[in-house]
C-alpha cells in the first residue's frame, strides 16, 4: 500500500458542445495522502469542481473524462464498471456539496436518506440502519438526533442539513471524503463548526478533499494546498509555505487581495481582467492576459511544473525569479 | 420542456464556467459576468431568426399555416369545382384522377370541400382566440394589477369558468345563444378567457414586483400609463405564445362542436361538420371522415409545434407553473 | 392543515354554487318557452300555461334557483322533459358508464404517459425519446372523435377484435377508452419527460448518486416522487378534458354516460337534463381538483408542514 489514499495523474475532462471542446481540466494530476486534509483553491470556473467531480465519476452532460488515472488505495476508479462504481460511491469515496438547500431530497425525510446510504452498501437491518445513523448525527453534533431523524430537509437549518450530509457522506466510514465548497452558502460561525467536524473527521482515519475558493477556509484546514486556474495547476504547496511564499503571480494575486481586506485598505488589491473563455485560450501561459510580470515567452510559450523547493511547484517562466512580491 | 431544450442548444451555459458573485468575500476578483459578454438583450426579431435556426419543425409549421391561409384565400382559383356542386352520379366515389380526395354523399369533390373549410376553421382559431385574450388580458391585468375585490371578483369568476369541462361549457352557450358562425366565435371566446386571464394575472403579478415598476411607481406614474407602458409590453412574448397554442384548441373545440351538430351549419363548410355528416359513410367510404379530420390534425399540430418554438425562445413560463 | 382543508372545501362549495348559478341563468334566457317548444305546435295555450305553472316557471329567476337549489341537495334534479324520467335517476344510471370509461381512459393514459415519459427523459435525445415525443404531439393535435374512428375503423370493422359499440362487456369499453385516453398519453408524457429532466439536474439528485444508487434506484427513489408532483395536478385537470372528450367518445360508440345524455339534452331543448348533466360533470371537476389539492400536500411534505 502506497502512503497516497488518492493518486490523480494527468486527468483531463471536457465539455463537448457545439462551439467544439472546451478543455475544463487539462493534464492535472494530485495526491491526497492517507489521513490528510488537501485543498484544491481557484475561482469559480477555474475546473475545481469539474477535476474532483471525476474523481467520483459523476460529470454533467455535456462533460466528460477524457483521459487519466484516478488511483484511489491503489486502484484505478476508471476502470471500473459503472456498477462497480456505483459501489465504490459512498462506501469508499463519498462527496458532500456546495449548497446543503438543494443537496436533500426534499420529500424524504432527513435520517431516510442518511440510513439508504448504508442499506445501499450493507445488508443491515432498517432498525441497525437507522441506529447508526442516530449515532452519526450524534457524531456530527446535530442535537436532538431522534427528533431531527424524522425531519424533512426544508425544517433544518442550512447549517443542520450540511452536517446532514456530511453525516450521509460519512455512514460508510469512506477512505476518502471530497467536499465541493461545503461552506460557501453558509454563514461564517456555521462555516467554523463544519469545519472543525470535518477536522475530527479526519482524525478517524478518512482523508479529505476539499475545494473552495475560499483562501480562509483552506488556510485553517489543508494540509497541502494546489492552486487551478484556467482548468490546470499553477502552483501546489504545503499550506504553510504557499502562505508564506507564494510563487505563481497568480496566487500572489489572489492572496494580496485577501490580505487588502484584512488590513482595511483602502483600495481593495485585485486581479485585473476576467478568467479567459476556455474555447479561446491564449497560446501561452493561461494567465499571461492578466499577468503584471508578462514577458515575451509568457505569451508564446505555456509553462510547465516547475520544482521550486521542497514539495513545492510551480507553472510559471518567471518562478525563483519575480513570483515573490 | 422549453426549458431542457435550450440547455443544450445554447452552448454558453456551461455550468462551470458561469462566474457567480463571491458570497464570501474571500478576496477573489469581481467577476463580470459571463452573460454581459454574450449580450443577453435580444431582438424579437433576433428571437425569431433564432427559432428559424435551431428548429426547423417550427418553421416547416409556420410554412404549412402558411399554405392553408393561402389555400383558404384562393380557393376558388385552385380547383375547378365548385363548393356545394352536386354530381349525383359521382356520390362517394374514392379518391381518382378527378377527384383526387373522393367525393362525398352528395358527390360534391372533398378537395374543394377541404379547401372551403379552411376559411372557417382558420377563421374560428384566430377570431375567438384574439377575442378571449383581449378579454383574458383585460381582466387579468385589471386583476393582477388592481387587485383587492376586483382581483377576487374576476378570479373567482375565472375559477366557475374553469370548473367547467370545456366541452359541456362550450355546449351550454351555443345552446344559449343559438347556432350560427358569430354564436361560435364568441362561444369559443367566452370558454376560453379564464384561463388566459389566469396566466395574464400570474403575469402581471410578477412584472408588478420588478424594480422598474416599483421605480416608476415611486417616481409618481399614473397606473394606467404603468400598465401600458410596462407590465403590457412585458407580458406580449406571453400572449404570443398563449395565441399560437390557443389557436389549436379553438378549431378543436370548434371541430367537436359541428361534430355533435352544434354551432356551424350547413351550408357553411366547416372541417368538424363535414366529419360529422361523413361520419354516416364512415365504413363504406372512409375518406368522407378522415380527410377532414387529417386537415384539423395538420393545422393544429403545425400551431403546437410554432408554439413550442416560440416558447423555447421566448420562455416566458416559469419552470414550475 | 385541518383549517386549510376545510378553507378549500368551502371555496369549492362557493364555485359550484357559481356554476349552479351561472348554467340556471343561462338556461333561462334561452328565448322562447322552453314547455311550447318541448310540446310541439300542437299543444293549446292551455295546456302550455298549466304546465309551465307546473313546474315553477312563471316564478321569478331567483325564487326558481333557490327551489332548485333546494331540489337538488335532495338529490331532485327535475323530470327530463324528453324522456320522462327523473334526472337523477338517468343520471346515476349513465354515471356508472362514464365512470367506467374515464378511469379505463386515465389509467391507459397514466401508464403509457408515465412510462413513455421516463423512457424518453432517461434517453434524452435516443431513438425513443424522439418517437415517443412525435407520436404524443400527434396524439395531442389528433381531434377525439378522429381517434375514435380510426379506432373503430381498424379494430372493429376490419378486424373485428372488439366490438363496434355498446357496453354489455368490459371488451366494449376498450376501444373508447383508448380514443379518449390518447390525448391524456401525450400530454402526461411530455409532462413526465420535462419534469423528470429538470429534477434530474437537481443537486440532490447528484446527491443520490454520490451515496452509491445506481441508476433505476436514483430515478426510481428519488426523482420519481418528485417528478409526480406537477403530475398529480395533471391528473386533476384531466378528469375536465376526460368528461369533454366523453362527450363525443360517448357519442361515436353509444356508450350511454353522462356526455351522450347532455348531448341528447340539448338536440331535445331538455333544460332540467341538461342543467343535471352540466352541474354533476362540473361538481366531478370540482371534486376531482380537492381531491389533487389534498393528495398534493400528501406527497409534498413542503406544504404539508406549511398548512
Amino acid at each position: 500500500m502506497g502512503q497516497n489514499m488518492l493518486e490523480v495523474r494527468h486527468l483531463c475532462a471536457s465539455f463537448f458542445t457545439q462551439k467544439g471542446e472546451v478543455k475544463a481540466v487539462n493534464d492535472v494530476s494530485f495526491e491526497v495522502p492517507r489521513g490528510r486534509i488537501v485543498g484544491i483553491v481557484g475561482e469559480s470556473g477555474c475546473g475545481k469542481s469539474m477535476t474532483v467531480r471525476s474523481v467520483m465519476r459523476l460529470l454533467k452532460y455535456p462533460g466528460k473524462i477524457v483521459s487519466g488515472e484516478v488511483m484511489l488505495d491503489g486502484r484505478d476508479l476508471m476502470r471500473l464498471s459503472g456498477r462497480e462504481m456505483a459501489a465504490v460511491r459512498g462506501a469508499e469515496v463519498s462527496m458532500i456539496f456546495q449548497d446543503p438547500m438543494t443537496s436533500l431530497n426534499p420529500v424524504m425525510k432527513a435520517g431516510k436518506q442518511v440510513s439508504e446510504a448504508v442499506r445501499i452498501h450493507q445488508h443491515v437491518s432498517s432498525e441497525e440502519a437507522k441506529r447508526r445513523t442516530l449515532e452519526i448525527f450524534e457524531a456530527v453534533g446535530i442535537p436532538e438526533p431522534a427528533r431531527r431523524y424524522d425531519s424533512y430537509p426544508h425544517q433544518l437549518s442550512g447549517g443542520l442539513r450540511q452536517r446532514v450530509m456530511i453525516a450521509m457522506a460519512m455512514i460508510c466510514r469512506p477512505k476518502l471524503l471530497i467536499a465541493d465548497e461545503p461552506t460557501t452558502a453558509l454563514d461564517v460561525t456555521v462555516e467554523a463548526q463544519i469545519l472543525r467536524i470535518m477536522k475530527n473527521l479526519c482524525g478517524t482515519g478518512t482523508s479529505v478533499l476539499i475545494i473552495s475558493h475560499n483562501l480562509g477556509v483552506i488556510a485553517q484546514i489543508c494540509d497541502y494546498v494546489y492552486v487551478m486556474y484556467a482548468g490546470r495547476i499553477v502552483e501546489q504547496a504545503d499550506t504553510f509555505t504557499l502562505f508564506e511564499h507564494p510563487m505563481h503571480p497568480y496566487t500572489c494575486g489572489l492572496l494580496n487581495a485577501v490580505a487588502s481586506l484584512r488590513l482595511g485598505r483602502e483600495k481593495l488589491d485585485t486581479i485585473p481582467g476576467v478568467v479567459p473563455n476556455l474555447l479561446h485560450l491564449p497560446e501561452g501561459c493561461s494567465f499571461s492576459l492578466r499577468c503584471e510580470k508578462c514577458s515575451g515567452i509568457c505569451a508564446s510559450k505555456m509553462p510547465d511544473l516547475m520544482k521550486t523547493g521542497e514539495g513545492h511547484m510551480v507553472r510559471c517562466h518567471l518562478s525563483g525569479k519575480g513570483g515573490e512580491s | 420542456m422549453g426549458k431542457n431544450k435550450r440547455k443544450d442548444l445554447i452552448p454558453e451555459n456551461i455550468p462551470e464556467n458561469i462566474p457567480e458573485n463571491d458570497p464570501s468575500g474571500s478576496g477573489m476578483t469581481d467577476n463580470i459576468s459571463l452573460r454581459s459578454q454574450i449580450g443577453e438583450e435580444e431582438k424579437f426579431s433576433d428571437l425569431l431568426r433564432r427559432m428559424a435556426r435551431e428548429n426547423k419543425l417550427a418553421v416547416i409549421s409556420a410554412v404549412v399555416i402558411l399554405l392553408f391561409v393561402l389555400a383558404a384565400v384562393f380557393a376558388p382559383v385552385l380547383t375547378p369545382y365548385k363548393e356545394t356542386e352536386m354530381d349525383l352520379l359521382h356520390r362517394l366515389s374514392p379518391p381518382s384522377a378527378a377527384h383526387p380526395l373522393g367525393t362525398d354523399e352528395g358527390g360534391r369533390d372533398i378537395l374543394t370541400r377541404v379547401l372551403y373549410g379552411s376559411r372557417i376553421s382558420l377563421l374560428v382559431g384566430v377570431v375567438p382566440t384574439l377575442l378571449s385574450m383581449l378579454l383574458g388580458t383585460v381582466l387579468g391585468l385589471a386583476a393582477g394589477f388592481l387587485g383587492g375585490k376586483t382581483d377576487a371578483v374576476i378570479m373567482r369568476l375565472a375559477d366557475i369558468m374553469l370548473g367547467f369541462p370545456s366541452m359541456l361549457l362550450a355546449m351550454l352557450i351555443m345552446y344559449t345563444l343559438g347556432d350560427g358562425l358569430m354564436n361560435v366565435f364568441l362561444t369559443l371566446a367566452l370558454v376560453n378567457w379564464a384561463s388566459v386571464a389566469r396566466i395574464v394575472r400570474a403575469e402581471a403579478l410578477q412584472i408588478k414586483e420588478s424594480e422598474y415598476v416599483e421605480a416608476a411607481r415611486v417616481i409618481g406614474v399614473a397606473r394606467y400609463k404603468i400598465i401600458l407602458r410596462h407590465i403590457l409590453p412585458n407580458a406580449v412574448p406571453t400572449l404570443i405564445v398563449l395565441f399560437t397554442l390557443n389557436v389549436p384548441s379553438s378549431i378543436l373545440t370548434e371541430s367537436s362542436l359541428s361534430f355533435l351538430g352544434l354551432g356551424i351549419q350547413v351550408p357553411d363548410a366547416s372541417w368538424g361538420l363535414m366529419v360529422n355528416t361523413g361520419r354516416q359513410y364512415l365504413y363504406n367510404a372512409p375518406w368522407l371522415s378522415f380527410v377532414p379530420s387529417a386537415a384539423i390534425m395538420l393545422v393544429v399540430l403545425s400551431f403546437n409545434f410554432l408554439g413550442d418554438g416560440l416558447r423555447d425562445v421566448l420562455d416566458p413560463y416559469q419552470k414550475n407553473q | 392543515m385541518k383549517y386549510n382543508i376545510l378553507q378549500r372545501l368551502l371555496q369549492a362549495a362557493a364555485v359550484l354554487l357559481g356554476v349552479a348559478l351561472l348554467i340556471f341563468v343561462m338556461l333561462r334566457i334561452v328565448p322562447g318557452n322552453p314547455i311550447a317548444t318541448m310540446m310541439g305546435e300542437h299543444a293549446d295555450a292551455a295546456t302550455i300555461e298549466r304546465m309551465t305553472a307546473e313546474l315553477g316557471l312563471d316564478q321569478p329567476i331567483p325564487a326558481q334557483f333557490c327551489r332548485y337549489i333546494a331540489d337538488a341537495f335532495r338529490g331532485d334534479f327535475g323530470t327530463s322533459y324528453s324522456l320522462g324520467k327523473p334526472v337523477s335517476q338517468l343520471m346515476k344510471a349513465a354515471f356508472g358508464n362514464t365512470l367506467k370509461l374515464a378511469v379505463l381512459a386515465a389509467l391507459f393514459a397514466w401508464i403509457l404517459g408515465i412510462g413513455c415519459g421516463i423512457i424518453a427523459a432517461v434517453r434524452k435525445n435516443g431513438v425513443f425519446d424522439h418517437l415517443f415525443m412525435g407520436v404524443s404531439l400527434l396524439g395531442v393535435s389528433m381531434p377525439v372523435f378522429m381517434v375514435a374512428m380510426i379506432l373503430q375503423y381498424v379494430f372493429a370493422y376490419h378486424l373485428h377484435w372488439l366490438p363496434i359499440s355498446g357496453t354489455d362487456s368490459i371488451k366494449g369499453f376498450i376501444l373508447p377508452a383508448v380514443a379518449l385516453g390518447w390525448n391524456s398519453a401525450g400530454s402526461v408524457s411530455r409532462l413526465v419527460r420535462s419534469t423528470l429532466l429538470d429534477i434530474l439536474q437537481e443537486a440532490y439528485i447528484d446527491t443520490a448518486r454520490a451515496k452509491g444508487r445506481r441508476q433505476w434506484g436514483v430515478l426510481g427513489i428519488h426523482a420519481l416522487r418528485n417528478a409526480l408532483l406537477p403530475v398529480v395536478t395533471m391528473m386533476a385537470l384531466q378528469i375536465s378534458s376526460l368528461l369533454s372528450g366523453a362527450v363525443i367518445t360517448e357519442t361515436i360508440f353509444s356508450i350511454n354516460g353522462i356526455g351522450r345524455l347532455a348531448v341528447q339534452a340539448i338536440s331535445g331543448r331538455d333544460i332540467p337534463l341538461l342543467q343535471g348533466t352540466a352541474l354533476f360533470s362540473t361538481a366531478v371537476v370540482i371534486l376531482g381538483n380537492f381531491l389533487a389539492d389534498c393528495l398534493y400536500s400528501v406527497l409534498d411534505p413542503r406544504i404539508r408542514k406549511e398548512a
